[in-house]
């Protein structure tokens, strides 16, 4: 019996130890395995556990590399099968919610307070709801550049040679020589090696700041920074450590703790940056520039400034803080600011050394995806840039305006001052019980404090100065800021125009509350 | 490289600036005898050349008498090329043109019109990919190989004996390098080698033809120094699709208007001040162009949709977007903090199984379900010219309850038989969509984009957008030019019919009730809509310019589209598409076809896109036809593709092959062949 059975395996088993011999041969044919056999074997003797736990990874390797890529939920332990007929009936269960949920009565209001301008904007628009001529002290016109006959002039020769529209993104010939001429002109201007365009000024810093910024890097940022900034923060994916208000004493206390948390965890160098705004757009404080850019200098962070505000309005001749403070633009790495309002143009720059530039040149989101400016646009800007060299003392008369109304609103009862006394933005906020001076951190009823505001701005536009609410996405916002009316002064009024229209907004202010009280 | 005859300095003539006079005077005097002049002599170089080439004539000497002339419109200051500055055909003595050859050329045939409408006896075209021979395919892997062995081998060498090159990409001085030399390699290594293809400069308006500044490169790309001299080219690269990019006509007039009487800025944002009657009145103006409730417009395409898209949906919804979808979508969704998930590129069965799928199991992990679910696609893809299979989509939207946001940034103006987008081709109602958003960059020669829909949906988005609140308005100029274009695609109705008192504009937003007339599609502009200072040219007013551009466009797009095909390219897209990619696939072909094109004798500017716009094998060169292109110009092209394919061995395509000359001669037979 034994024996049948092995006569009768025989031929099998030769032909394995024949096929056997064979791979075996085959496989030393190939160079380099006798290598990998004498490794296996060696590592086999020394270790039999090896070499299963290998084979195991080996699978296991194999099997990722053939599984599909593509991100699916299929196979994952939440997934529930269900029958097609199941499905069907769950499509048809399926109730969404509306796309957008419609206004509340208050938002309705809100909207249909927006101010309409029929013709042109400036010192003294006219209102398309009441045809009424109010004074402007809402609109961005810092320097007085909005209507400006030259630069007017510039736009319509542009116009004449170049169209309209650059119909294209920069990459694929909408680069116009125009956009390299403002390019030049704004690095020029603030004495950075290189500078770029981007087509909105909001969109600037939230591209900028993804474009340095990735995944594990650092990022020390004011809390109360703009709103453009945060979108940039959240896109970049990178860790975000944030410090108190226009606090450089924070600043530097939490420069120390990332550092400390670094040599703890003995992590490597990553790329750190402060983001920080030269004169905020929220409440109109402005930033110590020098000792800021000492702490930077100090603990070798990277400096993202957005002077959206400060640009075109602050300094001799409106280079913004650094001209102010005089420090050099190339101890900013990132400077961002917005030709859309310091120059009455439109659009954005970043300045920098010539590698921050071209970096952006191909990693800006919204530079590279976005179809340039128009050339005329440019073009106005970069006249703007040239009436402002020109004409310092326009900014001279700004800050005279400046000082008209803050000395004005000072002295009204039942509001409360924000910002530095220089800054070109001055926003005001209701004064409240606890006398709290910090935006942040009283109690109160936001949508009850905007209701008298908003009540504060119709009573003056009835009596002819236009005002606005400083507006923001509530609930979208990082920090929910108390309600502001903000006041953007401008160098095209003249002193006693704007010392008139500051008492009305005063007599608006002590007319409402003394109403609600 | 510049062009030989570039090298010419530009002969010097009193600029153009110091006119004080409006175009529409200049056109009817001084202009009127050297465009005569001009025309005679096109006439006799056409009379005394065979023209079986366009390329090969020689270039026109220009004569005393027409340079002479300072206020000179026809001829600029740097045209060398009268190729392109003079129209093919010279115009009979009926035949008025009022553009500018170089800007928007000069057509008179009637039989180079073609009408883009969808057939509904033939079921929407799949979006076929043909596959090059395995040659091409391998040959192109190797390409990169070795470009990256290369690349690695010249940062391994340069990061050791030419450091100044390399400090930026490593640490110094305590600083972490400001950009990593992996995430770089690519900008660095593969496309500075062609940086020379990349971010011309150009100058003047990127019409139908381009002037480009020559420059070189002395260091291997790393600077590009500007010879000084310019080089006029034919632009089959911008998105000038309805060929609106002018410097001269009704639309540049009335921007000219708007400049001196609003400036060129509105000085804030919309909700902050910066809102003018302009926007009022062009926000009412694109509701009715596009055929829904209300609209809103913002001052950047890119923003209108990285802005809007977080107001639409947040935590608790899901995107589902195309994989192809742009980049400032990918961003908005982003922004939004939603849970997005992609579906194969216009593939309707992919994205149906999908959506069974995420609607049967909810939320992940919680099961809940889904709050809601917004399908966001583009009408036509701008790196593949694909079109959305939108009748399709529109029937799953009934099945499955999604919200539907259609991108038409490409394809409104350049699609349908009114150029009202895919939804005019499709010949679907808009409003059975839930959003429209769109650029004007494109069809309308401006900027910014819109968004439109019901509208009690854009009363939120204008409030809770983030352009409301922060972003700068749109310029007056930019309103102005794309109100008077699409005043002239939509055509003026006669002031009898309605009167002034019918357009009621609210403070904040725009309501302007029109019942009667506002369902149907397309509608007449009212004249009440127009700004009051706003007087259009008869042609441009009874829209009967704007129909030519759009069916000039449509013949464009399908002569190119099918001329390629027929000379042996493979190319992707959609016949109707204005943007046609011709594939190249090998990396270095790539660099050569677009040098080799812009040397010719008659320049032609081409857009080379590669990884990581598309996948990595197939690099490709993408045409964006124009209204404003002849068919001469077409012809131009396709001569040029011809030859510049044959050099480069790029014809692999299947299906009957015609050669050049046939093309060209059987031209509107090819076009209305399919």
């Amino acid at each position: 019996m034994d024996s049948s059975t092995s006569v009768a395996l025989e031929p099998l088993l030769s032909f394995l130890a024949f096929s056997l011999s064979q791979i075996e041969s085959g496989f030393y044919r190939i160079p380099g395995s006798a290598v990998v056999a004498r490794y296996v074997k060696s590592s086999h003797q020394n270790d039999p556990g090896r070499t299963i736990l290998e084979l195991i990874l080996v699978i296991f390797a194999i099997r990722t590399l053939l599984q599909s890529r593509t991100r699916t939920d299929r196979s994952g332990k939440h997934f529930i099968r269900f029958s097609e007929k199941e499905i069907d009936e769950l499509v048809d269960e399926w109730v969404p919610e509306p796309l957008v949920q419609p206004l509340s009565e208050w938002e309705q209001k809100d909207l249909n307070s927006v101010p309409v301008i029929a013709g042109p904007n400036g010192p003294k628009p006219k209102l398309l709801a009441t045809g009424k001529i109010v004074t402007n002290l809402a609109s961005f016109n810092f320097a007085g550049l909005a209507g400006n006959e030259k630069v007017k002039e510039r736009a319509l020769e542009t116009l004449q040679k170049y169209g309209l529209g650059s119909c294209g993104p920069p990459g694929f010939y909408g680069t116009i020589d125009v956009h390299l001429d403002l390019e030049r002109d704004i690095a020029e201007f603030l004495g950075t090696e290189a500078s770029i365009l981007y087509s909105q000024g909001f969109s600037t810093i939230s591209s900028v700041i993804p474009a340095f910024c990735k995944r594990g890097d650092i990022i020390v940022a004011d809390r109360s920074v703009n709103f453009a900034i945060q979108k940039g923060i959240l896109i970049s994916r990178s860790t975000v450590r944030w410090f108190d208000h226009n606090d450089l004493k924070s600043l530097e206390d939490t420069l120390i703790s990332v550092e400390k948390d670094r040599k703890k965890r003995k992590g490597p160098l990553t790329r750190r940056f402060i983001i920080t705004e030269g004169i905020f757009e929220r409440d109109g404080e402005m930033v110590d520039l020098p000792k800021l850019v000492e702490l930077k200098l100090k603990y070798k962070y990277r400096l993202i400034m957005d002077e959206s505000i400060s640009f075109g309005t602050m300094g001799r001749t409106g280079r913004g803080l650094t001209e102010l403070y005089n420090v050099p633009a190339s101890q900013i790495d990132m400077l961002v600011g917005s030709v859309a309002n310091g120059l009455c143009s439109a659009g954005g720059f970043c300045a920098g050394s010539a590698i921050v530039v071209d970096h952006q040149r191909i990693n800006g989101t919204s530079f590279v995806f976005s179809a340039s400016m128009p050339a005329l646009l440019a073009t106005s800007g970069s006249e703007a840039i040239t009436l402002l060299r020109n004409n310092p003392s326009v900014l001279l008369n700004l800050q005279d305006n400046i000082r008209a109304i803050r000395a004005v609103l000072e002295k009204t009862e039942g509001i409360t001052l924000l910002g530095h006394r220089a800054s070109p933005i001055i926003h005001f906020c209701l004064r409240t019980q606890q006398q709290s001076l910090s935006v942040t951190q009283s109690t109160y009823d936001h949508e009850a404090e905007e209701r008298i505001l908003q009540d504060i701005v119709d009573d003056s536009v009835a009596n002819g100065v236009l005002l606005t609410r400083a507006k923001h996405l509530r609930g979208q916002e990082m920090i929910e800021s108390r309600p502001t009316i903000r006041i953007a002064a401008s160098a095209a009024l003249t002193r006693k125009e704007v010392e008139k229209a500051a008492g009305v907004v005063k007599a608006s202010v002590t007319r409402i509350l003394s109403k609600r009280r | 490289m510049p062009s030989p005859m570039a090298l010419n300095p530009p002969s010097r003539s009193p600029s153009i600036f110091k006119k004080k006079k409006s175009f529409s005077q200049l056109s009817s005097m001084t202009t009127a005898a050297s465009y005569l002049s001009a025309v005679h002599q096109a006439d006799t170089r056409a009379r005394s050349h065979d023209n079986s080439s366009v390329s090969s004539t020689p270039a026109l000497s220009l004569s005393s008498s027409v340079t002479a002339s300072s206020e000179d419109t026809v001829l600029n200051e740097d045209d060398e090329n009268n190729c392109l500055a003079y129209p093919f055909t010279p115009p009979t003595s009926e035949q008025v043109f009022t553009t500018v050859h170089t800007e928007f050329g000069h057509c008179a045939n009637e039989a180079y019109r073609c009408v883009s409408k969808h057939d509904y006896s033939k079921p929407v075209q799949e979006h076929a990919i043909e596959e090059p021979p395995y040659y091409i395919l391998l040959t192109t892997y190797i390409s990169y190989l070795i470009l990256l062995c290369f690349g690695h081998m010249r940062d391994f060498f340069g990061k050791r004996f030419t450091k100044s090159y390399f400090t930026h990409l490593m640490p110094h001085n305590g600083y972490a390098p400001l950009n990593s030399d992996f995430d770089s390699f690519y900008t660095r290594r593969l496309k500075r080698r062609m940086d020379d293809c990349f971010s011309q400069p150009v100058t003047g308006v990127a019409g139908r033809t381009i002037v480009i500044l020559d420059r070189y490169s002395t260091d291997n790309n790393h600077t590009q120094i500007f010879t000084g001299s310019k080089t006029r080219a034919l632009n089959i690269s911008s998105y000038n699709y309805l060929g609106f990019a002018q410097a001269r006509g009704g639309c540049a007039d009335a921007v000219e208007e708007s400049i001196r009487r609003y400036g060129v800025s509105t000085c804030g944002t919309r909700l902050e001040s910066g809102s003018s009657e302009l926007h009022a009145s062009a926000e009412a103006l694109v509701a009715r162009f596009i055929g829904m409730e209300d609209a809103l417009i913002s001052s950047m395409g890119f923003a209108t949709n990285s802005t809007f898209i977080p107001a639409l949906v947040g935590k608790g919804s899901l995107v589902i977007s195309d994989e192809l979808n742009h980049a400032s979508i990918r961003v908005g969704v982003r922004h939004s903090h939603a849970q997005v998930r992609m579906f194969k590129h216009n593939d309707m069965a992919s994205l149906e199984c999908l959506l069974r799928e995420v609607i049967s199991q909810g939320q992940p992990k919680t099961h809940r379900p889904w709050k809601k679910i917004l399908v966001i696609v583009e009408g036509l893809y701008s790196m593949e010219g694909t079109l959305v299979n939108l009748p399709r989509i529109v029937e799953l939207k009934q099945k499955y309850k999604f919200f539907l946001f259609v991108d038409e940034a490409h394809s409104i103006g350049a699609l349908g038989p009114h150029g009202r987008g895919v939804t005019d081709y499709f010949n679907i109602p808009p409003r059975s969509i839930d959003v429209l958003m769109g650029t004007f960059t494109k069809s309308f020669g401006a900027a910014g984009g819109y968004i439109a829909g019901p509208k009690i949906l854009i009363d939120a988005l204008r409030l809770r957008g983030h352009s409301g609140s922060y972003a700068e308005a749109m310029t007056p100029p930019v309103l102005t030019q794309v109100v008077s274009s699409m005043v002239s695609i939509m055509g003026v109705a006669p002031s009898s019919q309605s009167t002034k008192s019918s357009l009621i504009l609210s403070p904040a937003s725009s309501i302007v009730t029109l019942k009667d007339s506002a369902e149907e599609l397309p509608g007449m502009a009212p004249p009440s809509m127009l700004p009051t200072w706003m007087n259009l040219h008869p042609a441009l007013a009874d829209g009967s310019e704007a129909r030519m551009r759009i069916r000039r466009l449509a013949f464009n797009s399908r002569y190119l589209h099918q001329g390629l095909k027929k000379l042996g390219f493979i190319t992707y897209g959609h016949p109707f598409s204005p943007i046609v990619p011709l594939l190249v696939f090998n990396p270095g072909k790539m660099s050569m076809f677009s040098r080799m094109m812009r040397s010719r004798s008659t320049p032609i500017v081409v857009v080379v896109v590669a990884y990581p716009a598309t996948p990595l094998v197939t690099s490709r060169v993408r045409f964006c036809v124009s209204a404003a292109h002849t068919k001469e110009d077409i012809d131009m092209v396709l001569r040029a593709c011809d030859e510049v394919g044959g050099i480069l061995d790029l014809k692999h395509g299947v299906g009957e092959r015609w050669g050049i000359d046939e093309v060209c001669k059987r031209a509107v037979e090819l076009v209305h062949s399919v």
